[in-house]
């Protein structure tokens, strides 16, 4: 069998593991589905009660959907390695001849679908409860924008977890310490430009934050107040999907080497 | 025949606080076809040198080789032909059914869907899981969860299969079934080879073509478990059953090689190595001067365990 | 079983939290995370309060409002979630549930011992986060005419309201799946919706508003900001203007009692039905 057949054998089989998993237990509904919704209604009533124009509202639902997807790159992606060690099932993994880059993508790819339902459903009991106004002017446009937004995102959850593997429970702190920094920086509920160029800039290097000010942009027109041109957002984000994919092989195969080195890839309860 | 495994002083150190030398200039050839044990205390190197030989650990220093290739450099094309199973893991996910957990490990090794589960349906039935397959893993007892790891092992087909305590914790019927099942598996299948890890004496013995005995990260002997025992040469094999006392004073008297001791219905069962059957006179006063009574004693044929005290100088419990 | 076992238990468990929060870390990533992660949460309302209202200045009241409420509501994510957070982990993390819970140890101190580390985490976030908010922001405080009293008693029954809370959310965790973070998320989000953590609840429809005055966070959030804010603006906003200090403490402690009462029974019969269900070391992972 060729590399690419068990590589894409692997991929999908741990894809459909995790989608299988998450809802098999019928708990998901309420926790992926109708909890998310609540925050991201607080954020509609902060804006309500501050007499903020609607659009802003449209914004709050925009990110509060992808807010799925950062947090499942954050838990379920980059932290799911150490995860994984910690459960006995790592040295299963690394035993197999598999490639790593295809458990991840797996990894990305079931994730993708279970984040995809809570984001989908933020989005239209958003639209439809708050009565958002959306502009979609180029459909084709936004399916691209978030495909790239995806394959860089995940891409550097994919990068993140190598490095989380080695350190261990530190994994989880710096998880922690990337949610609501990342939520503030990459202008989850108001359009990035607001932080000033330099902030901005800084952001941009977290692909989610482009991805959003384009989603943005094609969603609400100019009242978005995009960053830059979607064109070049576009660019830099595909940029940024190769980079990240490539770092993501690379330190992966470094890591490993690491963890066979230092007898870490087994070593539990760090 | 050609070799499965080639060990060449291999060393691992696990540096830390405290240096730890796993394993100390260790020397190892594995023929293939061969169902080969590695016995030894806890804590003496046998689990470390499984994980190198899976290509989870790298070596300090020395080279080993499994299925002609290198550990450190050639660790992929291993991985394609081998597969591990440790006793008490707890592997898979809890949410996902026993069949579930299994075709996901065999499309790690890029088994095509029919086979995998011609496989899992097959080792299923050979092990007594099939009423559990669509059972979440979750749910099953521990029992049924080694089988379904040592189905995992088995269900990708490898040349080359280690087994570390592969029966630990099972009930005697489950162990027994289970060993059967290695037999015949290394006896069916031309050319596949077994490195199996084991506490259980009797295992050993009755799996094993030959036994390599490991202590403090040395192999102190490699043989078959009748030339192991052999090895026991002039030495006397005692079982003395007492009265409970204190075992210290017998194992420093000067000709006891080695002994264990297990409580049995009130009393103890010494089983002891002697250099000389003269000793045994001296071990008899050394019980009645520690309060105890003699109520049995026996002189028996040397066993696996009797070789083991001969060459460690301890039991393995 | 004696109250002295019980505080045993409540200090060896509180040791162990604090081993598990801060052992491991490292020293500069600890420090790091304890000042970065409530300035980033709170600094998300402040800019998006500068993006519709330009200034601080010229809505100090309502500017206190907010940060007040959003720097205190660390703790209820801290209290509730670090609660919740000891049931998965020890289930299936260090896989150690089931040995404390055949223990004779009462499973319901060992919780509340356990989460106390992120307490005195989430005080030092708020700390952090006030002297950002004066240093930084210029928000109006002046410890001269703070009511020291009502505060340290609207913290106390705050504190323990939010504990009742996170032990009813525990037993819901004793029956369910790990699912990252949702659980938390997902109540955060429904506290913070209704209890006025950022805007006044009267923003809310009048159900809303009715399903936020039965939840003592309200009270205690109201309390908070009338006790630290010089002067009597703020206490117009949030919607209880009508009712005075010593009335707001009383719907506080009754709330607080009922509260507790029902996450009693609520862990209760989540304990009995994760026994009855076999979920007591369940391993969830997918």
């Amino acid at each position: 069998m060729s590399d690419w057949a068990l590589n894409i054998r692997a991929g999908l089989a741990r894809a459909y593991a995790r989608t299988v998993g998450a809802t098999r237990e019928p708990s998901w509904v309420v926790f992926d589905v109708l909890l998310p919704l609540l925050g991201v209604a607080a954020y509609i009533f902060y804006y309500r009660a501050l007499g903020a124009d609607p659009v802003f509202e449209g914004f709050v639902v925009l990110g509060g959907a992808m807010t799925a997807f950062w947090l499942n790159v954050l838990w379920g992606m980059a932290a799911q390695l150490f995860w994984e060690r910690e459960v006995g099932n790592l040295q299963l993994f690394m035993v197999a001849p598999m490639s790593r880059m295809a458990l991840l993508a797996g990894m990305a790819l079931g994730g993708l679908f279970t984040s995809a339902v809570r984001a989908l459903s933020t989005l239209v009991l958003g639209v439809l409860i708050f009565q958002v106004h959306i502009m979609m002017a180029d459909p084709l446009a936004l399916v691209a924008v978030f495909t790239l937004t995806m394959l860089a995102v995940y891409g550097m959850g994919m990068a993140l977890s190598s490095l989380f593997l080695m350190y261990g429970r530190d994994a989880w702190n710096i998880s922690n310490l990337l949610q609501e920094p990342v939520y503030l920086m990459s202008g989850f509920y108001f359009p990035v430009r607001e932080l000033g160029m330099v902030v901005s800039a800084v952001a941009s290097l977290i692909p989610i934050t482009l991805g959003l000010d384009a989603m943005r942009q094609l969603l609400f027109g100019e009242l978005a107040g995009g960053l830059l041109p979607v064109t070049v957002e576009v660019v830099i984000l595909a940029l940024q999907a190769a980079i990240f994919i490539w770092l993501a092989a690379f330190s992966l195969d470094r890591m490993e080497q690491r963890g066979r080195r230092e007898g870490r890839l087994t070593l539990r309860w760090q | 025949m050609s070799s499965a495994i080639e060990v060449r002083s291999l060393s691992r150190v696990f540096s830390g606080r405290k240096e730890i030398v796993a394993l100390d200039d260790v020397d190892l050839t594995v023929e293939e076809g061969e169902l080969f044990g590695l016995l030894g205390p806890n804590g003496a190197g046998k689990t470390t040198l499984i994980k190198i030989l899976c290509t989870l650990l790298l070596p300090s220093s020395g080279t080993a080789r499994v299925l002609g290739y290198d550990v450190d450099s050639e660790a992929k094309q291993i991985r394609k032909r081998i597969n591990m199973v440790s006793g008490g893991e707890i592997s898979g996910y809890g949410l996902l059914t026993i069949r579930e957990n299994l075709w996901m490990f065999t499309q790690f090794y890029g088994v095509q869907g029919k086979v995998a589960k011609q496989r899992i349906d097959a080792l299923l039935e050979e092990f007594g899981l099939e009423d559990k397959a669509d059972v979440k893993l979750r749910t099953v007892s521990t029992g049924q969860r080694q089988k379904m790891n040592i189905i995992r092992g088995f269900s990708t087909d490898p040349d080359l299969i280690f087994l570390d305590e592969p029966t630990l914790g099972l009930d005697v019927t489950t162990s027994i079934s289970i060993r059967n099942y290695l037999r015949r598996w290394v006896r069916e299948r031309e050319g596949r080879t077994m490195m199996l890890t084991t506490h259980y004496m009797r295992e050993a013995e009755e799996l094993c073509d030959r036994v390599a005995i490991i202590d403090r990260g040395r192999i102190v002997a490699v043989d078959t478990p009748a030339g192991l025992k052999r090895r026991v040469g002039n030495d006397s094999s005692f079982l003395i059953e007492t009265t409970p006392i204190d075992t210290a004073r017998l194992s420093s008297l000067t000709g006891v090689r080695g002994l264990t001791a297990r409580p049995s219905n009130g009393h103890l069962k010494v089983r002891m190595v002697l250099e000389d059957e003269s000793v045994i006179a001296d071990v008899i006063s050394a019980v009645v001067a520690a309060g105890g009574k003699v109520v049995g004693l026996s002189k028996n044929e040397p066993t696996l365990e009797d070789a083991f005290m001969h060459l460690v100088g301890r039991g393995l419990e | 079983m004696a109250v002295r076992d019980h505080l045993r238990t409540l200090r060896l468990a509180a040791w162990l939290g604090w081993q598990i929060e801060s052992n491991w870390a490292r020293p500069a990533l600890f420090l790091l995370y304890s000042f970065i992660r409530p300035i980033a949460t709170t600094l998300i309302l402040v800019i998006m309060y500068l993006i519709i209202k330009q200034d601080v200045s010229s809505d100090p009241a309502f500017f206190s409002y907010v940060y007040l409420g959003a720097t205190f509501y660390m703790f209820v994510s801290s209290v509730v979630f670090g609660i919740t957070y000891v049931i998965h982990a020890d289930r299936e993390h260090y896989q150690t549930l089931r040995n404390i819970y055949i223990s004779p140890v009462s499973l319901y101190v060992y919780i509340i011992g356990r989460a106390t580390g992120k307490v005195a985490l989430a005080a030092l976030a708020v700390v952090i986060s006030m002297a950002f908010g004066i240093l930084v922001l210029g928000l109006p405080f002046d410890p001269m005419l703070v009511d020291w009293p009502l505060f340290a008693i609207a913290m106390l029954l705050g504190l323990a309201c939010l504990v009742s809370l996170g032990l009813a959310l525990a037993g819901i965790s004793m029956l369910t799946a790990k699912h990252s973070t949702s659980i938390n998320e997902g109540v955060g989000g429904l506290v913070y919706l209704l209890c006025g953590a950022v805007f006044p609840i009267t923003v809310l429809p009048a159900w809303g508003q009715a399903i936020g005055l039965m939840i003592p966070v309200t009270y205690w959030l109201e309390l908070i900001r009338r006790s630290l804010y010089p002067g009597e603006g703020i206490a117009m906003l949030g919607g209880l203007q009508d009712f005075g200090d010593l009335t707001i403490l009383s719907f506080l402690l009754a709330s607080t009692l009922v509260f507790a009462a029902l996450s009693l029974a609520m862990f209760h019969l989540a304990d009995r039905n994760a026994r009855r269900k076999g979920k007591l070391d369940m391993i969830t992972t997918y």
